[in-house]
């Protein structure tokens, strides 16, 4: 389901997968995958998102409005649990840690992974570094690359850019 | 094919090179690249994403140092000075401290080497375009067979300083960019200019020291069953990688232009990331072979990766 979420944001469902991950969408706690992921993904995007609990003070606000036209009610969802602000810092946390390089140029500290898997229904290799290409195997490739001596110091840009990669499960 | 089309209808005029036109090209920007000194803001693009970095470049006799800064995204610094490089993140507090064995492969392409480059690749040079306010000459290597990329040099007419690079897909679409967008070539550049911004690294930060050493030249015992028309090894041996108990099994094949490297490891429990990842101009592919992890990575396209991970075998 998480994966599926994540592949219509990426635009990479069909028809019939679409049709069937909106439909999905509507299962308990999938709203949550959804907002986290793109609260993942706006953060990547640099876009600094909205402060923890954004939603629930939008949602009491809102609720204070008094309603001047009030279309027909959705069924009611319940406010997100309180371990789910902290599930999303703690994914963050590992991702920032990374520096989202296709190389894993910085480890992620072991128990920033765990924390973050314990925290969120978001699976493992969704937090995984995109990749997770050992930064020693691009190091001792450089080494001996031509396209390191013809780039000089261009050829690091590689190393430590933002490339984004995503990483497939 | 697509890629051909295109070069040939830009460069119908500009006549082709000789191989050893192109190796001379290819050895000056080489030389430009480590003896001069230039400081400038380079743009890197791939894909939608553009990066800025800040670029400083400085030979005192004959020792190098070089700094690279980037301007956006998260703060990331690279210096490099005499055989080290060091990579800091601040937002993390790492360094990550790496020993750099400089290899020049140009002013020693061999004959067969040259001879390859011209047999898997067209050459022009054309004359005269501006880029960062310097003219430059431009320099297209055209793949013959959709297994390389297409790269499109610019390089700087007086200096020979290498101003953007360019890869390109079959497609003839953009696959990766570097570019100054503001050079000065030889200019006054200060110690301070290619210094790190954390002399010493602070207390709280985590130094990583990388890098296992020399390659242990020998014959691995692994072998490519499919490798590309015009690659050659240039390189084959064992590496001892930080965090890994194992040597690793690391050989180099280059066309003369780019290089793949294989490397083959015991497969550990937590190993188990396959298939592609691309990073720019740089295809990673990464396969299971029995008890082993063989993962490919080069300046070449996908295809080219992938054929080459799925049939290396023991030899």
């Amino acid at each position: 389901m998480n994966e599926n979420i994540s592949r219509l944001m990426d635009g990479e469902l069909d028809d019939a997968e679409l049709e069937r991950c909106c439909n999905e969408l509507k299962a308990e706690g999938a709203m949550q995958a959804w907002v986290c992921y793109h609260v993942i993904g706006d953060h990547l995007r640099g876009a600094n998102g909205l402060s923890p609990g954004f939603a629930a003070r939008f949602a009491a606000a809102l609720a204070a409005e008094p309603t001047v036209l009030s279309p027909a009610r959705r069924s009611h969802r319940p406010a997100a649990p309180a371990t789910f602000a902290w599930a999303v810092a703690a994914t963050l946390a590992a991702v920032s840690v990374v520096g989202w390089t296709a190389f894993s140029m910085v480890e992620v500290p072991p128990t920033a992974v765990a924390k973050a898997r314990e925290a969120t229904s978001v699976r493992a290799a969704q937090v995984k570094p995109p990749g997770g290409v050992p930064a020693d195997y691009l190091i001792a490739h450089q080494e001996y690359s031509p396209a390191t001596v013809i780039q000089g110091g261009g050829s690091y840009v590689r190393a430590v850019a933002n490339t984004g990669v995503e990483p497939r499960p | 094919m697509g890629a051909a089309v295109l070069f040939a209808a830009a460069w119908l005029a500009a006549p082709p090179v000789l191989a050893q036109d192109a190796a001379q090209w290819l050895a000056r920007v080489a030389q430009a690249a480590r003896t001069l000194n230039y400081t400038g803001t380079v743009v890197y693009q791939s894909g939608p994403r553009v990066e800025t970095f800040r670029l400083a470049h400085l030979n005192e006799g004959g020792q190098e140092w070089e700094k690279l800064l980037s301007l956006d995204g998260p703060a990331r610094e690279i210096v490099r000075s005499g055989g080290e490089v060091r990579y800091y993140f601040p937002d993390a507090k790492i360094v990550r401290i790496e020993p750099r064995t400089f290899r020049n492969v140009f002013p020693s392409l061999s004959a067969e080497q040259i001879k390859n480059l011209a047999q898997y690749y067209a050459f022009r040079i054309v004359a005269g375009e501006r880029i960062a306010g310097h003219t430059a000459d431009i320099v297209v290597f055209e793949p013959k067979d959709g297994l390389r990329y297409g790269h499109k040099f610019w390089s700087d007419a007086a200096t020979g300083l290498l101003l953007k690079a360019r890869l390109l897909n079959e497609k003839g679409e953009v696959v990766e960019q570097f570019a100054f967008t503001d050079v000065a070539v030889n200019a006054k550049i200060d110690k301070d200019m290619v210094k790190p911004s954390w002399v010493p690294v602070p207390p709280d930060w985590q130094v990583k020291q990388g890098g296992g050493g020399e390659v242990v030249l020998n014959d691995t015992g692994w072998a490519v069953g499919k490798l590309p028309p015009g690659f050659a090894k240039i390189m084959e041996g064992f590496r001892t990688l930080r965090g890994k108990p194992n040597p690793v099994a690391h050989i180099v094949y280059s066309d003369g232009l780019v290089a793949v490297s294989v490397f083959v490891e015991p497969l550990t429990v937590t190993q188990t990331q396959v298939g592609l990842t691309q990073a720019g101009g740089l295809n990673v592919f990464s396969t299971r072979n029995d008890a082993f992890l063989v993962t490919v990575l080069g300046e070449a396209p996908p295809a080219t990766v992938r054929q080459i991970a799925q049939s290396v075998s023991r030899k």
